[in-house]
């Protein structure tokens, strides 16, 4: 097909679903046959497919996707809005400083929590970060429909947001984590759930892998 | 043993000799063979050839009249002859006695006399 024009540019677009290397080799054999479009497309969209598909074989985009993003947004939520209303129950009594520190480090387990489960999901599996992305919104979305607060209340539910999406970003760029700051991590993260224990022991230690998947795998990079 | 479509791309690779590449082998499945061929199909398996050490893939210099983009060139190790000697040899073995195969023995009788 001609390498030009709207057709050419949209199959250059989904192409950019493919490997750098092997977009330039699929690129270049679609520019020298000629292909209509739609047949172009569907070899782009075939290969990216089957590409995904073979990723699915290993045990990784499971672990991060149903094994970890799904279940940890169901808890980081419930533990969002207990957390934000232990803190705001406490702001309202100022006078009592003492009773602050409890609330505060309990948001602070909810935001470190949900870092580390960012991180392990952004590394265990980088090229199906979509799948984990989308087992962490549908609960979302789902919840923030059946929340019944108004206007800035829906925030409660997502206090655990914007750590979760710092740890994917720093998981997927593969930044390495010192042996100290990892322990520190899993202790936290057997901290957490067994603090709110929502949803049973078993869902709780469950939910203890990511701590010792982030020390495990400092403990092998040094 | 390899599977059919994996015949097809190894016999292809070798009619192609140092040209075998992608576009070329497909147009050769397609052409020879009397099937599509998606580069999907084509490049999931030449990796699972690979895999096995019936092939060597590498890629060429770019090119210009592919815009600038290389190849992936690809040729079939002494192995993957082997695999395909195997399968050609099973196709035609069990062949023997059927009504296609004894067609096609008779064909090339005839095309001799």
């Amino acid at each position: 097909m001609k390498a030009r024009g709207a057709g050419w540019r949209s199959v250059e677009a989904a192409a950019g679903l493919l490997a750098p290397v092997e977009r330039e080799v699929v690129l270049g054999d679609l520019a020298e046959t000629d292909r209509d479009v739609w047949r172009a497309l569907g070899d782009v969209l075939g290969l990216a497919a089957r590409r995904q598909l073979s990723l699915w074989r290993n045990w990784r985009p499971w672990a991060a996707s149903v094994g970890l993003a799904l279940p940890a947004s169901l808890f980081l939520m419930g533990c969002s809005v207990a957390a934000s209303a232990d803190l705001a129950g406490a702001l309202r009594e100022l006078d009592q400083v003492q009773l602050l520190w409890f609330p505060l480090s309990r948001l602070l387990l909810v935001i470190s929590w949900a870092w580390m489960a960012g991180f392990v999901v952004g590394s265990v599996s980088r090229a199906t970060l979509w799948a984990s992305l989308l087992a962490c919104f549908v609960p979302c979305l789902y919840c923030l429909s059946k929340w019944p607060g108004e206007g800035l209340s829906h925030l409660r539910l997502l206090v655990f947001f914007l750590p979760g999406l710092w740890g994917v970003w720093r998981g997927r760029r593969q930044m390495q984590l010192g042996l100290g700051w990892t322990v520190l991590l899993a202790a936290m993260a057997m901290l957490t759930p067994l603090m709110w224990s929502k949803g049973g022991w078993v869902y709780g230690c469950w939910l203890f892998w990511p701590g010792w998947y982030v020390a495990a795998t400092a403990r092998r990079k040094q | 043993m390899v599977g059919e479509f994996e015949f097809l791309i190894l016999s292809a690779a070798a009619h192609l000799g140092e040209e075998a590449y992608g576009a070329a082998m497909r147009e050769v499945i397609e052409t020879n063979g009397g099937r599509t061929c998606s580069l999907g199909a084509l490049y999931i398996t030449l990796d699972r050839l690979e895999a096995k050490g019936l092939v060597e893939t590498w890629m060429s210099a770019p090119i210009q009249q592919r815009g600038g983009r290389a190849k992936r060139m690809m040729r079939v190790t002494r192995e993957g002859v082997h695999a395909a000697r195997e399968f050609y040899q099973a196709v035609i073995k069990i062949s023997s006695g059927t009504v296609w195969g004894e067609s096609r023995r008779s064909r090339l009788t005839g095309d001799a006399a």
